[in-house]
């Protein structure tokens, strides 16, 4: 018996051990969590210790919108042919790989939590979210022969401190693409069109958090759609309750599902950004791009580089392949989005009657009072918990 | 027992079920040839350009190398462990028996979702990026249960004069078990590394939230490529292929476990004694 | 085949612990973890003061209309009723099986358990190909003129039917298995004596096969139960907005959310209600692990 009583002493003790190594493991590390970036300041410019390009890995991750992805690689679902073409022609269609962009929040998670990418495409609304979380390090403009046509009102939002963390390449709105063969178009007249019950299981609006509570904001007169007090965030919540049964789904993939519904006639009203307008007609279906009473949402967007990049020339040669003209001209005549690069006139543009209508050509209109332009918002995780809570009723 | 009419509806919801259960697969067959761009009826041709065109997709090739490489690890770290704990569980005495039984099946009912989530949080924590590895050593633990649950109840099965026969002709406890035990296990090894190998190439949860940017495992990949209309046909492809390799191990790792038996059993009853120690004294 | 009990294979208990220490640092620690985010202990966003608080957990449990309560709720409202729809319509398989199919049983149970063996992701996917607006279903009705073309059934997919259906479809299999194991080990004798007596079939089906095959209806009722209330890849895939499970929401949390400490109090809770069921029912599944009684050391 006392052999047993000693191997219960023993395991007792192993168990214990092993208990104390795991509460030991768990209570161990920083008073303030541990996310997985350092706590270092940004880096200052390029230092000279850098490795050569032809020492750098090459392969690059990349996280970017679908529909970005550079022209000549097998990823390259839609429209782009010019944008990166000089990039892969060089180093070939398996150099980039890119996960997909779902919405700004999942992304923003995404590269804090799994990190690693080289190149990031984010929108202005985050910008200084990624900035302070020290996702990203500044540009060296000086390799980017290019970044000297990009207007300066624009590359100015993405400057911070003398350094610039945001190229801006494309901007847009954010509005209601719908079948006009299938809505009455007396019911086209603002953001309401989401709520109308007389379309129900025909809507599909964005997963995207902060831009479904931009929308409640708007569509409830509420001017500064990024600064809520607590009794708006509340009411735009409720709103978005109230709005969620009459969703098909919450579309995560423009080009897998939101633009097949769309053109299968499953969804008849959708959130979408004035691309989905470009490729629907192209594909014979009749839809119509919302002007609301309220006012569209606007957006602009741009590269910012990985802090922890192994790719640091190869990125930067990636981003001219993006930002010359001639790639710019090919991208807005695609997605009908604007451009940063200022070299783009009207004279590029080929649909002129759909220039006029978007103002694509005219930068100003992306700052006009009478869009709503996506910007940083202090109190985002509120926005993103109640969003949760909308998930959730 | 049962009478002609009962059995008759027996018979009749069987053939149905079977129908049910197999309904899903078929459809996935069916589409994988068809030259349609998007899964829907009425058929319009046969092609195998899907398949073709599935093994030339390196985003999608690599996916399936990549879920491969983690099975394999998966499988060798699941089986290796789950020996070990058929080992211990044999013995005589096993210190805290109730306890270890309790630890090694509690990765059966620990909701996936909560293990992945709480093995990002500790990674995070830890400071580590996320990597392959890591997900090869979560599908090990969530396998490991598998693995013991077929290898025990084989090594109880054996006879343990063999091993006892060995050690008293001098070899020691490790050549004891590899040269007699280890081999009478393999049948249940081999479906061991099967078990953990398929949970692991299908297991999605502690992938989706531990794999490194731009390197998904398959099962990450078909649910991003799920609802994409431009490459769902060739992910049915594969998917076909996926499925009928599967039934196929199913089959003949069945047929194996019984022929392999037979010969085992045969093995046993003939005169092994003389052949085992004739290795045994070469050691 | 002698059997002597002397002579076993192994005979080193400490073999046990290393796959042991393995499952308490892969499973228990980040568990563990899990829990310490949902008081609050940690955190994953730089720069917050971390201290034991329960204001999650609070408003988690006691909140005014917390949603993510009623979510449970409702989640396990589903997991039930599909549990049950799949333990009765996997009883007749498995009494086919046994009681029927004498002579081709196991090959027939193996019929039925070859799809389970399949990727699960490529099963869910096929549904959703079968129930989709232009699916296998709607579009069979439109070739074959039962409907207008285009005019789809819309509730077979992103509803609460097409996620209780693949959940339906995937757990049959593996639920007859207990049930069969049950049956197989069924004295008949019983029910010949029972028929010597008298009963007629129905009777001694419901007097004795049915009571005596209850240990498996019960363990195959676990066997799909548990996994199912954290299921969560099934209504990604054919679920829409209104039949997310609770899963989901913890998917969601990690995912899009940087309030992992809510999260973790989601977590938590999934992790404690299978606990608590496995407390419940964990006797109607024994693994035969330890030490047969009979043997003596």
């Amino acid at each position: 018996m006392t052999d047993t009583n000693l191997n219960r002493r023993q395991f007792l003790g192993g168990a214990l051990g092993v208990a104390a190594g795991a509460s030991a493991l768990a209570a161990c590390g920083s008073p303030d969590s541990g996310s997985g970036t350092t706590s270092s300041a940004p880096s200052t410019a390029p230092s000279t210790s850098r490795p050569p390009i032809a020492s750098e890995p090459g392969k690059m991750s990349l996280l970017e919108w679908a529909g970005y992805e550079a022209a000549g690689t097998k990823a390259q679902t839609a429209g782009m042919t010019v944008a990166g073409s000089d990039y892969i022609k060089k180093y070939g269609p398996d150099s980039v790989t890119y996960t997909y962009i779902e919405n700004d929040d999942q992304a923003l998670q995404k590269a804090t939590a799994s990190g690693g990418f080289d190149i990031l495409h984010p929108c202005f609304e985050n910008f200084q979210d990624y900035v302070d979380r020290d996702l990203v390090q500044p540009w060296d403009l000086n390799l980017i022969p290019s970044a000297a046509d990009i207007d300066p009102g624009l590359l100015a939002k993405g400057t911070k401190d003398g350094k610039t963390y945001m190229l801006p390449w494309d901007w847009g709105y954010g509005s209601l693409t719908y079948r006009t063969d299938h809505v009455d178009a007396a019911d086209a007249t603002g953001w309401e069109l989401a709520w109308n019950p007389k379309y129900a299981g025909r809507i599909s609006l964005w997963g995207g958090a902060s831009t479904n509570f931009e929308i409640a904001a708007i569509k409830a007169g509420i001017q500064d759609m990024d600064h809520l007090t607590a009794d708006q965030l509340e009411t735009c919540k409720q709103d978005l309750i109230k709005q969620k049964p009459l969703n098909k789904f919450y579309w995560d993939s423009e080009y897998g599902q939101m633009q097949p519904a769309i053109k299968s006639g499953t969804v008849w009203i959708a959130y979408s950004w004035q691309d989905t307008l470009v490729s629907m007609k192209a594909a014979g279906v009749p839809v119509a791009y919302l002007d609301p009473s309220q006012g569209r949402i606007a957006w602009f967007c741009g590269f910012m580089l990985g802090k922890d990049t192994q790719n640091y020339y190869h990125a930067h040669e990636y981003i001219e392949s993006f930002l010359n003209k001639a790639a710019c001209a090919q991208m807005t005549n695609a997605y009908a989005y604007g451009t940063s690069n200022s070299m783009v006139t009207s004279a590029d543009i080929t649909d002129k009657a759909l220039a006029t209508s978007l103002h694509i050509d005219d930068l100003a209109a992306l700052t006009s009072p009478s869009v709503h332009l996506q910007s940083w918002n202090p109190d985002r995780a509120k926005v993103l918990a109640a969003w949760q809570q909308v998930k959730a009723s | 027992m049962t009478g002609r009419l009962g059995s008759s509806l027996l018979w009749v919801y069987f053939v149905l079920m079977v129908a049910f259960l197999f309904l899903p697969l078929a459809i996935l067959v069916l589409f994988a040839f068809n030259s349609g761009t998007t899964p829907t009826l009425p058929i319009e041709g046969f092609t195998t350009k899907w398949f073709t065109d599935a093994f030339s997709n390196t985003d999608l090739t690599s996916a399936l190398v990549r879920s491969a490489a983690i099975g394999v690890l998966a499988s060798v770290v699941a089986t290796a462990l789950g020996i070990m704990a058929a080992i211990g569980l044999n013995a005589k005495r096993v210190p805290g028996e109730p306890v270890a039984i309790g630890a090694l099946l509690l990765p059966l009912v620990v909701p996936y979702i909560s293990l992945a989530v709480g093995m990002l949080i500790l990674l995070q924590a830890l400071k580590f990026k996320n990597a392959l590895w890591e997900i090869a050593l979560g599908h090990a633990v969530i396998a490991l249960p598998f693995a013991l649950l077929v290898i025990l109840p084989r090594l109880r099965s054996l006879d343990g004069s063999l091993n006892e026969a060995a050690r008293d002709l001098g070899a020691s406890d490790f050549a004891a078990f590899r040269l007699v035990t280890f081999p009478l296990l393999l049948p249940a090894l081999l479906s061991s590394f099967i078990i953990c190998f398929s949970t692991s190439f299908d297991e999605f949860a502690i992938a989706s939230f531990l794999y490194p940017s731009g390197q998904p495992t398959y099962p990450v990949f078909l649910y991003g490529g799920a609802r994409s209309p431009a490459i769902l046909p060739q992910l049915i492809a594969i998917g076909t292929l996926v499925i009928v390799i599967s039934l196929l191990i199913v089959g003949l790792s069945e047929l194996g476990r019984r022929w392999a038996e037979r010969r085992i059993e045969g093995r046993n009853s003939a005169s092994v004694d003389v052949s085992s120690a004739d290795n045994l004294a070469t050691t | 085949m002698s059997r002597s009990t002397s002579r076993r294979i192994g005979g080193q208990g400490l073999w046990v612990w290393p796959p042991v220490v393995f499952v308490l640092v892969l499973v228990v620690v980040p568990l563990v973890y899990i829990g310490l985010f949902s008081v609050g202990l940690r955190s994953n966003i730089p720069g917050t003061k971390t201290a034991f608080d329960l204001s999650n957990w609070k408003d988690f449990l006691f909140g005014e209309n917390n949603p993510f309560r009623n979510l449970f709720w409702h989640s396990l409202l589903i997991t039930v009723l599909v549990s049950v729809a799949v333990t009765i319509a996997a009883y007749p398989l498995a009494y086919f099986l046994s009681f029927v199919a004498r002579k081709n049983r196991y090959t027939l149970l193996l019929l039925v358990l070859a799809p389970f063996f399949t990727s699960f992701l490529l099963r869910v996917i096929a549904w959703q190909i079968i129930l989709n607006e232009n699916g296998v279903v709607n579009s069979f009705l439109w070739w074959a003129h039962l409907r207008p073309e285009g005019d789809s059934v819309t509730w077979l997919i992103y509803s609460n039917f097409s996620v209780a259906l693949v959940l339906f479809y995937s757990w049959i299999p593996f639920v007859a298995l207990p049930m069969f194991v049950v049956m197989e080990n069924m004295d008949r004798r019983l029910l010949e004596a029972a028929e010597d007596l008298g009963a007629s079939r129905l009777t001694s089906f419901l007097k004795v096969t049915l009571p005596l095959s209850i240990p498996g209806i019960i363990a195959g009722f676990v066997f799909v139960l548990i996994p199912t209330t954290g299921e969560f890849i099934t209504p990604l895939l054919v679920g829409g907005p209104e039949s997310q499970l609770f899963g989901n929401q913890i998917n969601s949390f990690f995912n899009d959310s940087p309030d992992w400490n809510y999260g973790s109090v989601l977590a938590m809770t999934l992790i404690l209600l299978v606990l608590i069921l496995m407390l419940v029912f964990g006797r109607f599944l024994s693994a035969d692990l330890r030490r047969p009684a009979a043997e003596v050391s």
